[in-house]
């Protein structure tokens, strides 16, 4: 039909009778009627109808929407153009837009072709004239009846018929009758079927993103078995490389990124996320779970942890901690974000239009856009540094760390059931006792009792002594008690607790607490008074002390600021024991009168202790402990365990356990190993639903600030024609957009892979299925591939598989230059698809072949060699900057989706190769060719390593001359053997190379640091230089960084 | 120099042919990116529209030097004159003024909003006339080539989505550069360097508000209209030297080699690619000699030193980026801009903007001297500004006063390729806090500069999901008054 219009443009070029060159407008519409006319009445023509969809309303969009379509609010003299009803009536000027099949009548007609600048539509704008041929479509689509028609994209896809196609031999499956009746068509045929060699090496690319090892090579090359292709591909399918490769394009449209974006662009914690990305591809997880976990994983019934982390999805987007910015500014970005991503990402629409207006093109309008906001507006999520709701997930892949540790916490788990045999630890532990005996104190029995302030102090049963009474500003106690104990050591003082105490505490403060200023100790001879002396404490240990309040203070000889020691009685209420060591024993022979005096003199009013307890000890210990085993205890020890009674035996055993339980070592080590693994686990923003739902307005011209009227959730009635339900929450949603006769959720994501596998989309705007967006080049391919994943239960390796095993896929990529001069695009598929590889990809194969992989599934981000300096030259503010944390050892090697994403300074080797910043949801990364990149292939360290790896692995692997050895190293890149043309070159290099002196030091950091291993192999350097230079030069091919 | 090595098997008018492919005559993308974008599947759809070539008119300037000022340099202090301060010194902002508008988080909570006035003496400068803060006596010095526009206003308030409107026309990620948007629309003069370059300050201001790679990002352009930074530490251009060091002619020979591989695979995929692929290649090799000339300054005479300053020996300060930008577009760059970083005096500004002038005063004003004694001024359109301005009233103590951000007016200045000198457009009220004359808008701005390059704003697009995108969005009108 195209051909056919085009026909018809050049019979009235030829004719002379473009209004170019006549200028009155009434022969013009006369002739052009009579064309017209001519036409219909030829059978020659007869098939030449303008359809409106893919004829007519991309240029209406185009054109005239602007003014005359679905937005409301700019739509100019009430016309709307996108609708028939209004195209057909009379408009308020009095003039018929259009009269089907009169195009003096049709106002439309006559403002398109006026030579009046005044009244010629569209306006003048040399973007938006229209060119002849789009003329006179429009006039023969009103000619013909201006019929309107659905957009294509909003209805739902039909499992279309097969196409008939003349030769058949070449169809694998029913994608290649697609293709080839397209073919037929044009008049071109399919390509021969790519050699082998290049088929894995585009298999293994495609499913796992690394080239293919010379063994997966040589064992399909060597399958001369049937479907050895068939069996190729599924290997790869089921590589855990594949949901590395596949999960990297997920992770551009999720804008996943390891850092918040915005202003300071501090780092974050999402990769358990990444993992579970990489997890659901390797699993399969249907592509229906798949949505509706990640939209809405937190609301299904008893969710499990993996269904909360994929939600993870919608809180990938930037996050702000930039001071002076408004909460609800950013929260509301935030929504936003998420409703265009899930937008863009599920239903190939740009909506992000309609958040200001009703869309300019597409049927939505800014109610249905906030409709749609409503469903993700109801995170409890702040605008500044909103990070909460998160959740501790662990990741679906393990890392070793986190094996070794299971392992380690399973023995001991064990460990802890196995029984023991308490008597033998029982009487273990009285042994050890018996050798080791506790301190044994003396309790000094008051006998003198003073307070300087008045307070009342009552001796107590335990010879405790109870202060009550009167409660001065400060207290001295001064406490005497005798005893015939000679060589004294160590005095015990216990704050006692007490129910008439303040809050049941130790001090008479009302806080409980008391504050012991000085504690001073004087020994009189009973037999000589005269007899004494003040006695000196070496030092001084409590049990507790309240920070800045240490037991220290109370033998430090001031009182004054406060110095003293406290127990925190306010949070604490609890008894405290200090144990004053003297400088050298005493006590008198005959009996000692000692004499307690017990400062309170801090600025603090009321703080004194409420109920001391003193004692005394001449055991000498380097250490003296709190122990405090009771007497009926160790009386128990004395005696062999068996030879106790039995009641006696329990009380044993019951103190032991309480005090000494074997297990209980091991629990604290296993508490340990816990508290370690639990470190392990990230937290990872996950999606939350409020309790009470907040209200979402249709915010005037988007902003955060200017709510109109409320709105209830909803979906836009454009795409739910055929899938009519109730959408109340993200899960009603996710569930609609699954549904099976959804129109655009399968056709999105079809198309998306077949992009990734053709380079191109079957709608090359793959972001955009709207009626801007590109027209299907394959419509019925994309419906049957639509159609034929959903009857498959979603089963996105089963999609993989079909379009890898058709022969449009097997296709080569090696044909005349004539086909790509005639399909630049290969939007016709009549060659196998041929472009460069994405910067992760040119990254990982130069690991590969180089042998310096590290392939370690899943885990925290890494940092790979960078230039020195860049996250600093950006950002240097102290707090909120550092300098690029570049790793070490596996973590410079490992596959690029585990490389640091940081948005604000992105990878420059990924960058330069065109990631994308990760800011927002990319759909399709631009594919450009740069002299950046070449510098960066040629002279980046990375590469350079890789170099110097893929060098030495031709001299440790390869075997056979030095030609047989480039053969090899050249043969890992590519997947295949160089001619002999190709190899004199790369000899012409060894040889040069050899000659060459080098002024660069073995350890310059410019080669990649792991070179120190490359001194354990012992390699010639001179030669291990010329072979690194030849592989810089394989490398550097056009051909090891394409997929072909 | 080296001219573009051709492969020797492809006859020169073919190669040029195809990779031009796919590019109109109007948006000649620059030579970084001179090749056939279709044959790599990318996409080109753009502004390339036959009907429309660009420029849509003759163009004043041909190249744009852009210093921006981040952190917001304080027009109360610098560039906005107001004798009327004097009596309101240490009096209340009246609430007449302010009219309830929002304010940061960092005053909004403020009990009182003290006026201060700059404490530093404008002179007048040249015919003109032109009052300028004492601390730019230098900028002074060229008060008759430039235009002071007074009346600036933008939208945002915050550092982080200003700057991204100054440079993309929008708050939040995702839209191309100013420089992105030049480059893909008029490509580049020159075969040996990109089109679009960014300097940066070596910075030690303690309180430096960040950049992002975004502020010269390509957005939804394809991302070799992305500018290419020229580093002042290490390689001035990423991975631009030879690890192993080895001279010219060694790397000349080895990329012989590459190439001629490169040729066998040409002629036996017939894919047009693998030979826009070789042009890259050479081209890197050209930048690899014209890089380091750029950046070496030995061959500036002492004369030069003295107009910019002995700091312009410092890699990375004002001036030398300056005089870098300087030798660039003499070398036929088409964006160059340069960031300085500094700004945001929340406190101290008797301490702080001294300095922050001090940096930046001399270099400024030497470049367009420069420019000026070389010809090159009429053709080169210069643009100093900040991502807003400040604000008259103190935040804390008004005696060692800082002032916040302030959206409502602000001052920049314009000079060359197609910009009146000594003149000045718009006034701001007597308090310097609204706009009482003549409002420029950011993307009034945008549609000014890219009228200096004879673009009309309007018609220089880009389409991406389905909108024709412009870099002024759906707004800008141009400054007719500031043109000469």
């Amino acid at each position: 039909m195209l051909v056919c219009r085009h026909r018809l443009m050049i019979l009235i070029h030829t004719l002379g009778l473009w209004k170019s060159t006549l200028a009155n407008q009434s022969i013009i519409s006369r002739v052009l009627l009579g064309l017209v006319a001519m036409i219909h009445g030829s059978s020659v023509y007869g098939e030449d109808h303008v359809r409106f969809a893919t004829d007519v309303q991309p240029i209406l969009s185009n054109h005239c929407y602007t003014c005359h379509g679905p937005d409301e609010n700019t739509r100019e003299s009430g016309l709307r153009l996108d609708q028939r009803s209004s195209a057909l009536a009379t408009a308020e000027s009095g003039q018929t837009p259009i009269v089907p099949g009169d195009l003096q009548r049709s106002e439309v007609y006559q403002r398109i072709t006026s030579d009046d600048d005044e009244l010629r539509m569209p306006p003048s704008d040399p973007n938006h004239r229209l060119t002849s041929q789009e003329v006179n479509t429009l006039a023969q689509w009103i000619m013909e009846g201006a019929e309107y028609e659905l957009h294509w994209a909003f209805t739902a896809p039909q499992k279309p018929e097969m196409p008939t196609v003349s030769e058949s031999d070449w169809v694998q499956n029913p994608i290649d009758l697609f293709i080839l009746k397209e073919l037929q068509r044009l008049g071109r045929t399919p390509a021969i079927v790519a050699n082998r060699e290049a088929l894995i090496r585009r298999v293994s690319f495609d499913l796992t993103g690394l080239p293919p090892t010379l063994d997966e090579i040589d064992t399909y090359l060597g399958d001369d078995r049937p479907n050895a292709y068939e069996r190729m591909v599924d290997r790869y399918l089921h590589s855990p490389h594949y949901g590395e490769h596949l999960g990297r394009y997920w992770l551009d449209l999720a804008r996943y990124a390891d850092s918040n974006g915005y202003q300071y662009d501090t780092e974050r914690e999402q990769w358990a996320w990444r993992d579970w990305v990489i997890h659901a591809y390797n699993s399969n997880l249907p592509f229906d779970e798949f949505t509706i976990q990640q939209i809405a994983g937190d609301l299904l019934p008893d969710s499990t942890d993996l269904e909360r982390l994929a939600t993870g999805f919608n809180r990938n987007h930037g996050i702000t901690i930039e001071g002076g910015i408004i909460d609800e500014e950013y929260r509301t970005e935030y929504v936003m974000d998420r409703v265009v991503t899930t937008a863009s990402v599920w239903l190939g629409m740009t909506i992000g239009c309609a958040r200001c207006h009703d869309h300019k093109y597409d049927p939505i309008s800014q109610k249905e856009f906030y409709e749609l906001f409503a469903l993700f507006n109801q995170v409890p999520e702040r605008g500044m540094r909103g990070f909460a709701p998160q959740e501790k997930i662990p990741s679906p892949l393990e890392n070793p760390e986190v094996i070794s540790l299971k392992r380690e916490l399973q023995i001991l788990q064990r460990e802890l059931t196995e029984p023991i045999d308490l008597t033998k630890q029982i009487s273990k532990w009285a042994a050890s006792l018996r050798r080791n005996r506790p301190l044994s104190w003396e309790i000094a029995a008051p006998a003198q009792l003073a307070s300087s302030g008045g307070s009342t102090l009552t001796k107590l049963d335990d010879q405790s002594i109870l202060i009550s009474g009167k409660n001065p500003q400060q207290d001295i106690y001064t406490i005497t008690a005798e005893t015939a104990s000679t060589n004294l050591r160590a005095i015990r003082l216990e704050a006692l607790t007490h129910p008439s105490l303040p809050g049941g505490g130790p001090g008479r403060h009302s806080n409980s607490n008391f504050v012991l200023s000085e504690f001073e100790l004087e020994a009189i001879s009973i037999l000589n008074p005269n007899n004494s002396r003040k006695i000196k404490f070496k030092s001084v240990v409590a049990d507790y002390s309240q920070q800045g309040y240490e037991i220290g203070k109370t033998i430090d000889g001031q009182v004054s600021n406060n110095s003293g020691w406290a127990v925190d009685g306010p949070t604490r209420k609890k008894s405290a024991t200090a144990i004053w060591v003297a400088n050298e024993p005493f006590g008198y022979e005959g009996g000692t009168q000692l004499k307690f005096t017990l400062k309170h003199q801090a600025n603090f009013a009321t703080h004194g202790i409420g109920r001391p307890r003193l004692s005394i000890t001449s055991d000498m210990r380097t250490r003296y402990e709190f122990t405090n085993i009771p007497k009926s205890i160790l009386a128990k020890i004395e005696k062999p365990f068996e030879e106790l009674a039995e009641k006696e035996q329990q009380e044993l055993t019951a103190y032991f356990l309480e005090k000494h339980d074997p297990r209980a070592d091991l629990r604290r080590q296993i508490e340990n190993l816990q508290n370690k693994l639990n470190q392990l686990i990230p937290t990872t923003m996950v999606m939350a639903e409020l309790s009470q739902p907040r209200t979402t307005h249709i915010l005037e011209r988007g902003q955060y600030d200017q709510p109109g009227a409320p709105v209830t959730a909803g979906v836009p009635e454009c795409c739910s024609a055929s899938t009519k339900m109730e959408i109340k929450n993200r899960l009603d949603f996710a569930t609609w957009l699954t549904e099976p006769n959804h129109p655009l959720t399968a056709r999105v994501a079809v198309n998306r892979h077949w992009r990734r596998l053709f380079g191109r989309g079957l709608v090359e705007t793959a972001e955009d299925f709207g009626i801007q967006g590109d027209l299907p080049s394959h419509p019925e391919l994309l419906d049957w591939l639509a159609t034929d994943l959903i009857s498959n239960g979603w089963d996105i390796k089963y999609l993989q598989r079909q379009i890898i095993t058709s022969a449009t896929y097997r296709q080569s990529s090696i044909v005349e230059r004539e086909s790509y001069e005639f399909d630049p695009d290969n939007q016709w598929l009549s060659r196998g698809p041929r472009f460069r590889l994405d910067g992760e990809q040119i990254r990982d194969s130069a690991l590969s072949a180089s042998g310096l992989l590290h392939t370690q599934l899943g885990g925290k981000s890494v940092f790979p060699y960078q230039p020195e300096g860049l996250w600093l030259e950006l950002n240097n503010r102290p707090g909120y900057s550092k300098a690029y944390p570049q790793g070490t050892g596996e973590d410079l090697v490992r596959r690029s989706i585990y490389s640091f994403w940081k948005r604000t300074v992105p990878s420059p080797m990924l960058k330069t190769l065109d990631a994308p910043e990760r800011e927002f949801c990319t759909i399709r990364r631009s594919r450009t060719n740069t002299p950046l990149q070449a510098l960066l292939l040629l002279n980046g360290t990375q590469f350079m390593e890789a170099s110097i790896f893929l060098g030495s692995r031709m001299m440790l692997e390869g075997e056979g001359d030095i030609t047989q050895r480039i053969a090899f190293g050249f043969r890992l890149v590519t997947s295949r053997f160089p001619s002999e043309e190709e190899l004199k070159i790369l000899r012409q290099e060894y040889n040069a190379s050899l000659q060459q002196t080098v002024d660069v030091k073995e350890d310059d950091p410019s080669l990649g640091l792991v070179i120190v291993k490359l001194r354990d192999l012992q390699l010639n350097p001179t030669q291990l230089r010329a072979y690194a230079n030849v592989a810089r030069i394989i490398l550097n091919l056009d051909e090891s960084i394409t997929k072909s | 120099m080296q001219t573009l090595t051709l492969p020797h098997n492809l006859d020169r008018r073919r190669f040029l042919e195809r990779t031009t492919r796919g590019l109109s005559s109007l948006a000649l993308a620059s030579l970084l990116n001179n090749q056939t974008d279709q044959a790599l599947g990318d996409t080109v759809d753009g502004a390339a529209n036959p009907a429309n070539p660009l420029p849509h008119f003759a163009a004043k300037a041909k190249r744009v030097i852009y210093m921006l000022q981040s952190g917001a340099p304080s027009q109360v202090d610098l560039f906005d004159y107001k004798q009327t301060l004097k009596n309101l010194h240490l009096t209340e902002l009246p609430d007449s003024v302010r009219q309830s508008q929002r304010l940061t988080g960092m005053t909004a909570g403020q009990k009182q909003f003290p006026i201060v006035q700059s404490p530093w003496k404008f002179n007048r400068h040249g015919q003109s006339g032109t009052r300028f803060s004492e601390l730019l006596p230098q900028i002074g010095s060229v008060a008759d080539d430039l235009c002071v526009i007074k009346s600036m206003h933008t939208e945002a308030i915050n550092h982080d989505p200003a700057i991204t409107f100054f440079q993309s026309g929008n708050q939040q990620p995702g839209r191309p550069s100013v420089g992105a948007w030049l480059s893909y629309g008029l490509g580049s003069e020159t075969e040996n360097l990109p089109a679009f370059v960014v300097l940066l300050n070596k910075n030690s201001f303690f309180q430096a508000q960040p950049l992002y790679d975004r502020l010269w990002g390509s957005g939804f352009l394809p991302s070799k209209y992305q500018g290419v930074k020229f580093r002042s530490t290490g390689d001035p251009v990423l991975y631009l030297k030879d690890p192993l060091n080895s001279s010219a002619s060694i790397r000349r020979a080895r990329l012989d080699r590459l190439s001629a591989l490169n040729q066998i695979r040409s002629k036996t995929v017939g894919e047009p690619a693998i030979d826009s692929r070789i042009a890259q290649y050479e081209m890197a090799f050209r930048m690899q000699a014209s890089v380091p000339e750029l950046t070496n300054l030995n061959d500036e005479p002492e004369s030069t030193f003295k107009l910019y300053g002995e700091d312009a020996k410092i890699p990375g300060s004002h001036a030398a980026n300056c005089l870098l930008a300087r030798r660039l577009a003499e070398r036929g760059v088409r964006f160059i801009q340069i960031f300085h970083r500094g700004w945001d005096h929340h406190s101290n500004v008797k301490t702080h903007l001294p300095t922050l002038a001090k940096e930046t005063d001399q270099g400024s004003a030497a470049l367009i001297k420069d420019l000026k004694q070389r010809g090159m001024l009429e053709d080169t359109l210069v643009i100093w500004a900040g991502e807003f301005g400040r604000t008259v009233y103190s935040q804390g103590n008004p005696n060692t006063f800082g002032r916040d951000h302030h959206p409502r007016c602000f001052s920049i200045w314009m000079a060359g390729g197609g910009i009146k000198g000594g003149y000045s457009h718009g006034e701001t009220d007597d308090f310097c806090y609204n706009i009482i004359q003549d409002p420029v808008h950011v993307h009034d701005f945008h549609a000014t500069l890219l009228h200096c390059l004879g673009i009309n704003h309007k018609q220089l697009t880009y389409r991406f999901q389905g909108r024709d995108y412009r870099l002024t969005d759906v707004h800008g009108k141009v400054v007719q008054d500031i043109l000469a």
